[in-house]
């Protein structure tokens, strides 16, 4: 027995499990139930922008992996159609990325206007000109870093190095979840694979694990990581899994009754149940095929998959897009507060993803038709639904192409400049915001360029955020999604 | 009166006159401060100082402004720049840069003020703490023992803390709460149900301390506790970022930690080894792998092997690799948040932006690459002294060569074009399209093979094979040639039948022919198929392929009739142009004939017009030290197979990533970059650690010959100095961290101002002097703190302390902990049967790569959950930085891309999810099962047994109850996945 004179001292009461309650934590981490999918953001008053009715609720991200040509899609330059295979000039010595400087590359495909805005797209995304008026451009973008890692984190999470949470984390840590058996921050990546840098674009760093973005892979067999059990436990019976959580929580119950104090035993037994609530919700929520035909034909996939081609094509490109267009609206409607859609796979060969050095045709061509048709179904289909009003579309890339060609055929990189789009959710359509100059090689105002960080603010304002005061300290310092930069972009509000 | 208008234009023009005299003089109380509260304190005051500047502050508002400090001139208001932002109208300059500016009156008592000298009584300043008062930066001294009545002084540290707070210290933990305890604390493993069982019955008042250290002397321990530590230095088995290539030769830095809490290596020296331990401990191992902590974090590979240093993105991933460098050193042993003084002075510390570059000048020379050493210290060491020199033999070749053609002119730069060009057809380095590549092989002797189909049946003569040429692991020609092969010809495309043998050199191993073409002659019958077959492949890295360039089938009219024909092979890596199975018939290899004579013709040319118009003592000079670098290339060879570790160390490369190998490791320059852009380059500055401190001299003075190694050696003495403040203290409170959950300290990263203060800090300084003054050794830490009453306690809470110290700061209470990753992991296969003890070497993989060449994609779910190489502990896993561990992941298991001093806990659907579902868990579970099958007889006593084995001790008879009753309908199998999740499984008392 220990007779130390320390130990003598003890003889206090326990505290009843009752009394307990109030208490937060309990200890270590303090891992509340609160936040497990909690309805409870961590954005308190102060930290809100004033606004009781903050314009939009829900985001939803497409991100072009590999950096999408603004010059070929929404950028259209005449400058570029004139003076088309002249040597380039840029009035001044370029650092290009694998030095592609040969002649002026006009845009590969003819450009139209559309909508009441007369907006200019090519014809690749010409799906787009039916809800061209819904959406607001922005022209001069520019990044920090012409690598494609460093500039997919900088846009993803406002940092050039890893090791910062993704913006959807920063959301679900600001705003809690609008569901219980969803998680908050949903990605879609690219069927083929991660583009750069891989979940460091969306894991939530030093945030709490909880607001990490949860990987889905829509149409297959496992879309969410062990949502049931592994082929190596065929054991398993669903016939015995509600006994299964029966018995569990029984003896976890027996554990705590004389452990008085730790809450956080008590959201152990809780986040049990809502698995097995998550089991039944995910599935749902993910069955396309419970969507009407006239859905299906609104996202172009009525006929389910096909045998592709082995080359990369128009119309695989446009299934496996839309068929992650149709799953974010799906969560969106759930109750998911951020939902990420990747288009690209890594920067390998063949290519398939958006970095075409060699031939923007072969590549831009069959992503973009498929992205076009797949964003311009799910905007339509959030508008008829009544959703776009308080979702905030974001179409985003790491940075843009050079307007000189590579190769003759490809274009390098160009973080000089590149567009960004957005729509719903509080933002005016119709309008442009910025332009790049007669290239499209930098802004044509080089003094007042837009930076993600204002784009991440611009969103947070209109979920009520004021992304100054959204913080998190971590080592030393009150990090921001927007580290010390952004203002919110009046001009896009509507 | 002046018009308002009138009255800026003149401020600008900097022509308003001296206050008339008779004017009263400015009052900064009521007239200035106001205005600075008004329209510039938000940004520049208490809650922020943009630009680390502050108009509450007298000291920093007079003296501070960095670029254009200092921003107010006292009696000279034309020269103070902080005039010229509050009426400036560029948008990049003028203050504030938002919203009103100030009226002409504000700007003119300002004016008034600073030409008066700028008055600032002392009353109304904000005062600012001395910085060197701070906590952590106080010298180290060991406080008194509180007389409390206790022996041990932890005990009396907390006991009299506790007194003073009117709170009671727990009853001591049961011996089997206490057991589980200590087991999972040390080594990170439960007791088995005997472990257990013994120490229960063990009554012997020191039956703790035995345990303490029979655990202390097992491998274990180091598995356990290098398991913290490569947490805290973000240690991970690829480069992260972009293509997240593998690290195979990170794992020795993994195992020199483990062998270094094993062998309670003397703290100063761990710290010393990890930085600068080439120089400081020479000819031995640990000296090298112990700088795999310099390279232990991601890594851009991409920014630097397709970017040079010349360009402003390579600029920029080279400032970000020896940012990482520099907060890995000082967070990891000082706790200090160096990298909040990238931008500019560090906000809350006294820390300079100038100490941030000083310690980046520290690492100015290094990179992360591989560092050949060898098991004799003697011949690392003539090793390193040959690699040195070949490192300046070629840093004078390229000299000399830059300056022979410099000679040669114009016409040499003609002649290159010309070259490079030829050779871009002659050499698939130069076009895209490399060739034929089969898929990759794990063993020499697989046989593969690759054939032609010529259309139709043709009369040949000869065939031509050519090899590739490619850079992959320094192979260059001859890539993939096959060492041992057979060609054949055939009118049966499946060479059953009527295949005649056109060369057999499948008997003997073949000298590689690297690229020049291998001819054989045909004889005269007709065929349409031929095919060639590798039965012993061509050795790449760890692993074998077959690689062709071309085959030409040349037929009696001198045509190759295989030119365009069809291809068709075993298997084949189809990599974009590069390789595909069409390039091996599209007339593209090096040494094609035509280009072949050009390229030789132009290499004549090239040399005459050297010989013509270079200087002959150049040219002289040259061809010796040539012949020096091939001497040097030979003698190299002579050693036997170096062994290979990734470290932060000189690079000798080339192309993009040069390193500074080629400059003899001459330190780049560091300049103090304005607001952290490398485009902003200030003054250059020295190596050195962090001025406020004064124990050592923190800018360190080397004589200009000390190699680079000295700035690092510099900078290791400094940190581990007896004196160094936040060093011990730094190290003694992650120890106390890992046996209660919490630090004595709550951010054992930062001890700065905006850390938390340590809630005993008297303790954490009798501990950390304690440390210093033993030795450094964590060995004789563990005991002090696991041996105090303390730690025993029990860690039930009760009412009264609860409501006053919820969170247990003042250790009424041990901490109830949830279990990291690799412990839940470790104590699945401990219970199943199944853990595999081997220690060391490269880490076990549970993924399958697919694309390795490229961008590796890393699948963990092709992995089989039944893979004995996977059943090892969990801290000999091979951590990959882009696609990390799903299953760990969802358990909090630390990012490998950041500095983790402490693990997130958390606990979501995910998690149980990932805990009722993953296939380990499954697949142990069924083991558990098997292992309670073999271990007794009937149903009751196999759960009872299963039980035991997982939690160590018995279950009772209403627990028993319940999981027998649920067996009974659901088998063993299904009751152990049960057992597995429960809360007590992960969580330890």
């Amino acid at each position: 027995m220990n007779t130390s004179p320390f130990h003598s001292e003890t003889g206090l009461p326990l505290l009843s499990r009752r009394d307990f309650l109030w208490q937060s934590g309990g200890g270590l981490g303090g891992v509340a139930l609160a936040s497990m999918f909690s309805a409870e953001g961590k954005a308190t008053a102060a930290e809100r922008t004033g606004s009781p009715f903050p314009k939009a609720k829900r985001v939803v991200q497409f991100f072009m992996a590999g950096a999408a040509s603004h010059i070929d899609l929404f950028d259209f330059k005449p400058e570029l159609v004139r003076m088309d295979g002249k040597p380039s000039d840029f009035g001044e010595p370029v650092e290009a990325f694998q030095n592609g400087l040969g002649p002026w590359l006009k845009p590969v495909w003819d450009f139209k206007p559309y909508g009441a805005s007369g907006k200019m797209l090519s014809e690749p995304v010409s799906a787009l000109g039916g809800v061209v008026d819904d959406i607001s451009f922005i022209h001069n973008m520019v990044s920090k870093s012409g690598v494609h890692s460093a500039a997919t984190l900088l846009q993803a999470t406002g940092f050039l190095i890893p090791g910062f949470p993704g913006a959807g984390c920063w959301m679900s840590y600001g705003l809690g979840s609008l569901n219980q058996n969803l998680p908050t921050f949903v990605v879609l990546p690219d069927h083929r694979g991660f583009g750069s840098n891989g979940i460091k674009n969306w894991d939530s760093a030093f945030l709490p694990a909880q607001h990490s973005g949860t990987i889905i892979y829509p149409g297959t067999d496992s879309p969410i990581a062990d949502l049931f059990p592994h082929k190596s436990g065929d054991y398993v019976r669903g016939g015995g899994e509600a006994a299964a959580h029966r018995t569990l929580a029984q003896l976890n119950r027996m554990h705590a009754a004389v452990r008085d104090g730790d809450d956080r035993l008590d959201s152990r037994i809780r986040s049990y149940e809502l698995a097995a609530k998550m089991q039944m919700t995910a599935p749902e929520a993910l069955d396309l095929k419970a969507e009407p035909e006239h859905a299906l034909k609104l996202y172009g996939l009525e006929r389910g998959p096909q045998t592709w081609s082995k080359e990369i094509n128009d119309e695989e490109e446009s299934f496996y897009f839309a068929q992650k267009c149709l799953t974010a609206r799906r969560l969106l409607e759930r109750g998911v507060r951020f939902v990420q859609v990747w288009s690209g796979n890594d920067n390998g060969f063949p290519r398939r993803n958006w970095d075409s050095h060699e031939d923007i045709r072969r590549d831009h061509g069959p992503l973009s038709t498929g992205m076009a048709r797949g964003c311009a179904a799910f905007i339509k289909d959030l508008k008829q639904r009544g959703l776009l009003e308080d979702t905030i579309v974001l179409w985003t890339t790491e940075f843009g192409r050079m307007p000189s060609s590579q190769g003759g055929k490809g274009r390098d990189h160009n973080p000089f400049v590149f567009t960004n789009w957005l729509c719903g959710g509080g933002i005016r359509g119709g309008v442009t915001h910025g332009e790049s100059d007669q290239w499209g090689y930098k802004p044509l105002d080089r003094k007042n360029p837009t930076q993600v960080y204002d784009v991440h603010a611009t969103m947070l304002h209109l979920l009520g955020l004021d992304h100054t005061k959204l913080t998190y300290r971590h080592n030393g310092i009150d990090r921001r999604l927007t580290d010390v930069h952004g203002s919110v972009l009046d001009q896009l509000l509507a | 009166m002046r018009s308002p208008a009138v009255l800026i234009l003149s401020v600008l023009a900097g022509l308003l006159p001296p206050p008339e005299a008779g004017a009263a003089p400015v009052d900064f109380e009521s007239e200035i401060r106001p205005l600075f509260e008004k329209k510039c304190i938000s940004c520049h005051g208490p809650e922020k100082q943009k630009s680390g500047y502050r108009l509450d502050v007298r000291e920093v508002a007079l003296t501070g402004g960095e670029s254009h400090a200092p921003n107010v001139v006292a009696g000279e208001p034309d020269r103070s720049p902080l005039l010229r932002f509050v009426t400036s109208t560029e948008s990049d300059e003028r203050m504030p840069p938002k919203g009103e500016r100030l009226t002409a009156a504000e700007v003119e008592r300002l004016r008034s003020w600073i030409s008066e000298g700028a008055k600032w009584p002392d009353t109304a300043s904000v005062k600012l703490e001395a910085p060197s008062k701070w906590w952590s930066l106080q010298p180290l001294a060991r406080p008194a023992v509180p007389r409390v009545g206790l022996a041990n002084p932890v005990d009396a540290f907390v006991l009299e803390r506790l007194q003073r707070e009117g709170l009671k210290p727990s009853a001591p933990a049961d011996a089997q709460t206490l057991c589980r305890r200590v087991y999972f604390d040390l080594i990170g493993l439960p007791p088995t149900p005997e472990e257990l069982d013994a120490f229960v019955a063990d009554r012997a008042p020191d039956a703790l301390e035995r345990l303490v250290d029979k655990l202390l002397e097992s491998p274990r321990y180091g598995e356990r506790w290098a398991r913290h530590w490569l947490d805290v230095v973000h240690y991970g088995d690829t480069h992260g970022y972009d293509k997240d290539k593998m690290r195979m030769n990170a794992y020795p830095y993994r195992d020199y930690v483990i062998r270094a809490f094993n062998t309670d290596k003397p703290y100063s020296r761990f710290i010393k080894e990890q930085i600068a331990g080439d120089l400081l401990f020479p000819g031995t191992s640990d000296g090298i792998e112990a700088l795999g902590f310099l390279s232990a974090g991601p890594w851009d590979y991409i920014g630097h092997s397709e970017v040079p240093e010349t360009k402003t993105d390579g600029k920029i991933a080279r400032h970000l690799d020896r940012d990482d460098m520099v907060s890995n050193t000082m967070g990891s042993f000082c706790a200090t948040t160096i990298h909040c003084a990238q931008c500019h002075n560090h906000k809350f510390d006294p820390i300079t932006q100038e100490d941030y570059y000083s310690l980046q000048a520290v690492f100015a020379a290094i990179d992360r690459t591989e560092k050949k050493y060898f098991e004799d210290p003697e011949q690392t060491k003539q090793y390193g002294v040959l690699e040195g020199a070949l490192g300046k033999v070629k840093g004078s070749e390229a000299e000399l060569v830059k300056q022979t053609e410099k000679q040669a002119g114009e016409g040499l730069v003609e002649i290159d074009k010309q070259l490079k060009e030829a050779r871009k057809i002659s050499d698939p380095g130069g076009t895209p399209e490399q060739g034929f590549h089969s898929a990759i092989s794990p063993v020499q002797d697989a046989v593969k093979w690759v054939q032609i189909d010529l259309g139709k049946s043709i009369a040949l003569i000869e065939l031509l094979v050519a090899g590739c040429h490619d850079n992959f692991n320094s192979i260059g020609a001859g890539f993939g040639f096959p060492v041992r092969y057979r060609i054949e010809a055939s009118n049966d495309p499946m060479f059953q039948q009527d295949v005649s043998l056109v060369a057999d050199r499948t008997n003997a191993d073949q000298p590689n022919p690297g690229t020049s073409a291998q001819r054989f002659k045909l004889g005269t019958t007709s065929v349409r198929y031929l095919r060639f077959t590798a039965t012993k492949l061509a050795p790449r890295k760890d692993d074998y392929i077959l690689a062709l360039a071309e085959i030409e089938a040349r037929s009696a009219d001198g045509k190759n009739a295989a030119l365009g024909a069809a291809v068709t092979s075993l298997d084949s890596t189809e990599a974009g142009v590069r390789w595909a199975r069409k390039n091996l018939t599209d007339g593209i290899y090096p040494g094609h004939l035509k280009s072949a004579a050009n390229v030789a013709e132009l290499e004549k040319r090239r040399t005459e017009l050297l010989r013509e118009k270079a200087s002959p003592e150049a040219m002289e000079r040259l061809k010796t030290v040539r012949a020096e670098r091939t001497a040097l290339e030979k003698k190299m060879q002579g050693f036997p197979k170096p062994k290979v570790a990734f470290v932060g160390a000189i690079h000798n490369g080339s192309g993009n990533f040069k390193g500074t190998g080629a400059e003899g490791g001459k330190p780049r320059p560091i300049f103090l970059l304005a607001r952290g852009q490398v485009t902003q380059p200030g003054r250059e500055v020295g190596p050195g650690a962090l001025a406020a401190l004064d124990f050592k001299p923190a800018r360190f003075e080397l004589p200009a010959e000390a190699p680079e190694a000295a700035r690092r050696a510099a900078l290791a003495e400094w940190v581990a100095d007896p004196n160094n403040p936040l060093t011990w203290r730094t190290m003694a409170n992650r120890v106390w961290q890992y046996h209660f959950g919490q630090g004595l300290s709550e951010t054992p990263g930062d001890f700065g101002r905006n850390g938390s203060k340590p809630s005993h800090p008297e303790l954490l300084d009798w501990l950390a002097s304690e440390f210093r003054d033993n030795g450094g050794s964590v060995k004789k830490l563990h005991r002090r703190i696991m041996l105090s009453d303390t730690y025993r306690q029990s860690s039930t809470s009760y009412a009264g302390a609860a409501a006053v110290d919820g969170s247990n700061r003042l250790l009424w209470r041990q901490n109830r902990r949830k279990l990291e990753a690799e412990a839940l992991r470790d104590a699945i296969l401990q219970a199943s049967g199944r853990l595999d003890l081997t220690m060391g070497g490269a880490g076990w993989q549970d993924f399958v790569v697919e694309q390795p060449a490229h961008s590796p994609h890393y699948r963990y779910d092709l992995s089989d959950p039944l893979d004995k190489g996977t059943f090892r502990r969990s801290v000999y896993r091979f951590i990959v930085r882009s696609q990390t561990q799903p299953w760990m992941t969802s358990l909090d298991c630390a990012d490998p891309s950041m500095r983790v001093d402490r693990r997130n806990e958390s606990l979501s659907p995910l998690q149980a999810l990932a805990l009722l579902n993953n296939g380990f868990l499954l697949a142990q579970a069924r083991e558990l099962a098997k292992r309670a099958e073999g271990e007794a007889p009937d149903m009751n006593r196999r759960v009872e047994r299963a039980f035991r084995l997982a939690l160590s001790r018995s279950a009772s008879p209403a627990e028993l109850e319940a999981l027998t009753a649920y067996a009974s309908d659901n088998g063993l199998a299904n009751t152990c996945r049960l057992i597995l999740n429960l809360n007590e499984f992960t969580f330890v008392d």
